[in-house]
């Protein structure tokens, strides 16, 4: 008996391998309709490093999930290695179904603790075949535990064994179809396959050797205009969105989706798979994007924005990055919207709201608000504030961005110069030579209008001689930073907050002496300083260096949620129930604080925009000032 | 239907760049809104680089005369439009030298009727109709013949949106055209505006209660007090009917 129950287990075992293959066929076939992608192979062997480090540190934010994800999936990749010796391979050797008993069981318990979870799942959980999936493994643990039990134990049991057996056996084809066929039929466990490929052949492969936020350049030339098609996406990029296993954890982190606009995250990936699936794959079961309707009719050979994706939806994201910050599956959704947004807008030209506008005064002003480039430093007229000739040296120069344009945002510039001052800092800026970064251009899809910028600020940059580039605004800081350097513009790029805090440690600002202890604040992440370029640490030891005791919210740092501002949202403006910005000053308001402190011009803006009753908005650097000697 | 469109650079008037011009735009999507065979003339001495925008707006080709700076378009472009039934432009440049005169002097030397500050242009029953602007918000609605030059209000619906894509694709093609110089400009000084005088010396406060305050002949202006919000919106917006300031 428990000699054909083992023949049974081979034959079983090498079917679900056959489906398996197939499937992942089938699959590679749909990521195939992407554009070739230049990947390296050598991803394969840097798997286990990805997965048990890089995936770790996002799943360590929510231990109970990621013990009960380490039981589950550990005991069952445990089971279907050992399944192949001894099964596969017919060793049939009974210490393997030793161990073959223990990881089910392992698996068992994890798959236990999933299915408690989802007694009271979360709403930002996909519901469907993932509400079952737990059920499944379990079944799936419990027929190897029982297949292996009995083959240890077997021969003494007779009729009672092989009944245990046709159930196990039963069991087993059940739970291991769902393991098997997953892949192939677009199920829950397609994110088993989909994402191990996905960590070996990932699109953003830098972001596993440090940080890596910076949009890639388009090249204009060869024509290309971002994502119109399913066929316009890289093959890996593809496969990425087969990645995601809709835990909502990005729905959840989602300013946009907060506040009632038209995008969710997960569902926007999901879009994506339906379109490359050509709608093959079960229904999407989770929350739609807010006010529309769940399903979407793929039609192929379409485009995706007007199609699968409502453009409002494209429009709503700020590009925070809170998602990306959060995925397990290190999906990157910004780089998707934004791809899809460069079709939107280089080929078609319809880019909502204000934002046309603004794009218009970027290409026949070079500034966001259509100002004259000459004006950008009057705020700075009685400051004595060197203006840069090409060819001289300063030490620091002063790229002000187009918070310069805005009168309340001039009184933190002041502030910020100020207190260089103060502190012996030789800068000087640019005036009127200055112009935008490009930053809105960029993330409003124009790519073109970006790259036009960029390259025209790198050659007046080239003109002139300093040795650092401080700006206090992020949005200016990011591109520089990160985004010059693939256009061929290399500087060293400070944040203020960054040189207010190398100052104070090295106590070169002179501050008042008597200590009158300052009420404490808290403190609003910018999303270009913090999850863009891990800045969290330097606008609050400016604030601690000041004496201020800083209350954070409970949305900080890395789970800061968005002003509102980014990605162009605010000009796009899409409707929603609510405003982005009203509900951080929600947020703001928690803390008890009335005050907050701002690093960016575009928080500022944001935050003040605020109608009723409101916190103070304070800038870091005017907070200084006040301290000056 | 073959269509003429008219257009010419704007100076932008922060940056001194040239750009489309908002009423050249607007007489580009009235083109195109009525027919798919649009030609796009240009007449001057402008470079390519200064007509970008409005290939990127939806102009596909642009026929442009190049005349030398200081010359005069009016005769070239009359020579090459004869043949159109329809020529639209734009009421005046965005800018410039433009003095707004073009679209009469054209229409006179074709021989054709000008309707001046069309805000659209359509054909029922082979009769065509013209929506005209004229100040102050107020719109007429005008019967017209072809053939016919047409200048188009800056408050039109404008072209399709900016794409970096159409400005790939578009083109210009060049012809060399001469024209006449232009004849001298003479500048003088601007005669003494006429200092406005109030048709009435009462304080705007009073006047204010002139226009709301009833009774008595007094005024011609309704305070509406009674009723929910839809009814008082009504009262509105049958006022604007009547005046012709909406036109739904
Ligand atoms: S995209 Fe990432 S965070 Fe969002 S549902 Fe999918 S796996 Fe979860
Ligand atoms: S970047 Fe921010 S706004 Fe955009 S989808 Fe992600 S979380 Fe939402």
């Amino acid at each position: 008996m428990s000699f054909s129950l083992a023949h049974a287990l081979t034959g079983l075992f090498w079917l679900g391998a056959l489906l398996l293959l197939g499937g992942l066929a089938r699959r590679a076939s749909l990521w195939q309709q992407g554009r070739s992608a230049s990947v390296s192979w050598l991803g394969l062997l840097a798997m286990p490093k990805r997965y048990f480090v890089d995936i770790h540190h996002v799943v360590a934010r929510e231990p109970a999930v990621a013990r009960a994800h380490v039981a589950a999936a550990g005991g069952g990749v445990a089971i279907l290695l050992l399944s192949a010796l001894n099964y596969g391979l017919m060793l049939y050797q009974g210490w393997l179904d030793v161990l073959l008993v223990l990881m089910a069981v392992v698996m068992l318990l994890g798959a236990r603790m999933m299915q408690a979870r989802r007694l009271q799942a979360p709403p930002r959980l996909s519901q469907g075949r993932w509400q079952v999936l737990p059920a499944r493994l379990r079944l799936f643990a419990l027929g190897s535990l029982l297949a292996a039990g009995l083959l240890f134990a077997g021969p003494q049991l007779g009729l009672a064994g092989q009944l245990i057996a046709v159930v196990a056996l039963l069991m087993l084809a059940l739970g291991g179809a769902e393991l098997a066929l997953g892949i192939g039929l677009g199920w829950p466990m397609k994110h088993a396959v989909a994402g191990l490929l996905h960590l070996a052949f990932h699109p953003r492969v830098e972001r596993f050797a440090g940080k890596s936020s910076d949009l890639k350049p388009l090249n204009l030339a060869a024509g290309e205009l971002g994502v119109a098609k399913v066929e316009d996406f890289a093959w890996n990029r593809l496969l990425s969105f087969d990645a995601c296993v809709q835990c909502g954890k990005c729905e959840a982190a989602c300013p946009a989706y907060a506040a009632g606009q038209p995008l969710n995250p997960k569902k926007l990936i999901q879009d994506m798979v339906a379109a490359q699936s050509r709608g093959t794959d079960p229904a999407y079961a989770g929350n739609p994007h807010p006010g529309r309707e769940a399903t979407v009719v793929v039609k192929p050979g379409e485009d995706i924005v007007g199609s699968v994706l409502a453009a409002e939806t494209l429009w709503s994201c700020t590009t925070c990055r809170a998602c990306v910050e959060n995925c397990p599956m290190l999906i990157e959704h910004v780089d998707t919207v934004v791809n899809l947004r460069r079709h939107v807008t280089l080929s078609r030209g319809e880019v909502p709201g204000k934002g046309s506008e603004a794009l218009a005064n970027l290409r026949n002003t070079d500034t966001v608000g259509g100002y004259p480039l000459a004006v950008r430093y009057h705020w700075a007229i009685d400051l004595d504030l060197p203006l840069l000739q090409p060819g001289e040296h300063t030490e620091w120069l002063l790229l002000a961005g187009e918070g310069a344009f805005d009168m309340r945002y001039q009184r933190a510039l002041r502030a910020l110069v100020k207190v260089l001052k103060a502190a012996g800092v030789n800068v000087a800026v640019l005036g009127a030579a200055e112009r935008d970064c490009g930053d809105v251009a960029r993330r409003l899809g124009d790519e073109a209008g970006f790259q036009r910028l960029a390259q025209a600020n790198i050659a007046t940059l080239a003109q002139y001689r300093f040795a650092h580039i401080v700006t206090p605004d992020p949005h200016v800081f990011h591109c520089l930073a990160n985004e010059y350097p693939a256009l061929g513009g290399q500087f060293d790029v400070w944040h203020h907050s960054k040189l207010l805090e190398h100052l104070l440690a090295r106590r070169a600002i002179p501050l008042k002496a008597d200590a009158t202890p300052l009420p404490p604040l808290t403190f609003h992440d910018p999303c270009y300083l913090g999850r863009y370029n891990d800045g969290f640490n330097a606008p609050r030891n400016v604030l601690k260096g000041i004496g201020i005791k800083v209350v954070d919210m409970q949305r900080s740092g890395r789970d800061a949620r968005c002003c509102g501002w980014g990605g162009g949202a605010a000009f796009t403006d899409i409707p929603g129930q609510r405003r982005i910005p009203d509900m951080r000053m929600d947020d703001i308001r928690e803390t008890g604080t009335g005050r907050v402190a701002v690093a960016c011009p575009n928080c500022t803006a944001m935050l003040e925009g605020v109608v009723g009753e409101r916190a103070d908005v304070i800038e870091l650097a005017e907070l200084v000032v006040e301290r000056l000697a | 239907m073959k269509i003429a469109v008219l257009i010419a650079p704007a100076v932008h008037p922060v940056s001194g760049r040239p750009c489309a011009g908002e009423a050249d735009l607007a007489a580009l999507a009235l083109a195109q809104r009525l027919s798919s065979q649009v030609d796009v003339w240009y007449a001057g001495a402008a470079d390519d680089a200064a007509l970008a925008d409005y290939l990127a707006r939806g102009a596909t080709h642009i026929h442009t005369l190049a005349l030398a700076a200081g010359r005069e378009v009016l005769s070239p472009l009359a020579e090459a439009l004869q043949d159109y039934a329809l020529v639209l432009c734009g009421a005046r440049a965005g800018g410039g030298d433009g003095s707004g005169l073009l679209p009469y002097q054209l229409a006179e030397q074709l021989g054709r009727a000008l309707l001046p500050d069309v805000l659209d242009l359509s054909k029922s029953d082979q009769q065509w109709q013209a929506l005209q602007a004229l100040p102050k918000g107020v719109r007429r609605t005008l019967a017209a013949k072809l053939p016919l030059v047409a200048s188009v209000h800056a408050r039109a619906a404008s072209a399709v949106g900016w794409s970096y894509a159409r400005l790939q694709q578009g083109k210009i093609q060049r012809k060399a055209a001469t024209g006449a110089a232009l004849p001298q400009v003479v500048l003088e000084p601007a005669r003494r505006a006429r200092a406005l005088v109030a048709a009435s010396k009462v304080s705007g406060h009073a006047r204010m209660q002139g226009a709301i305050a009833g009774g008595e002949g007094k005024s011609a202006g309704i305070v509406v007090k009674q009723g929910d919000s839809v009814e008082k919106a009504q009262v509105v917006l049958d006022y604007l009917r009547q005046h012709q300031l909406v036109d739904f």
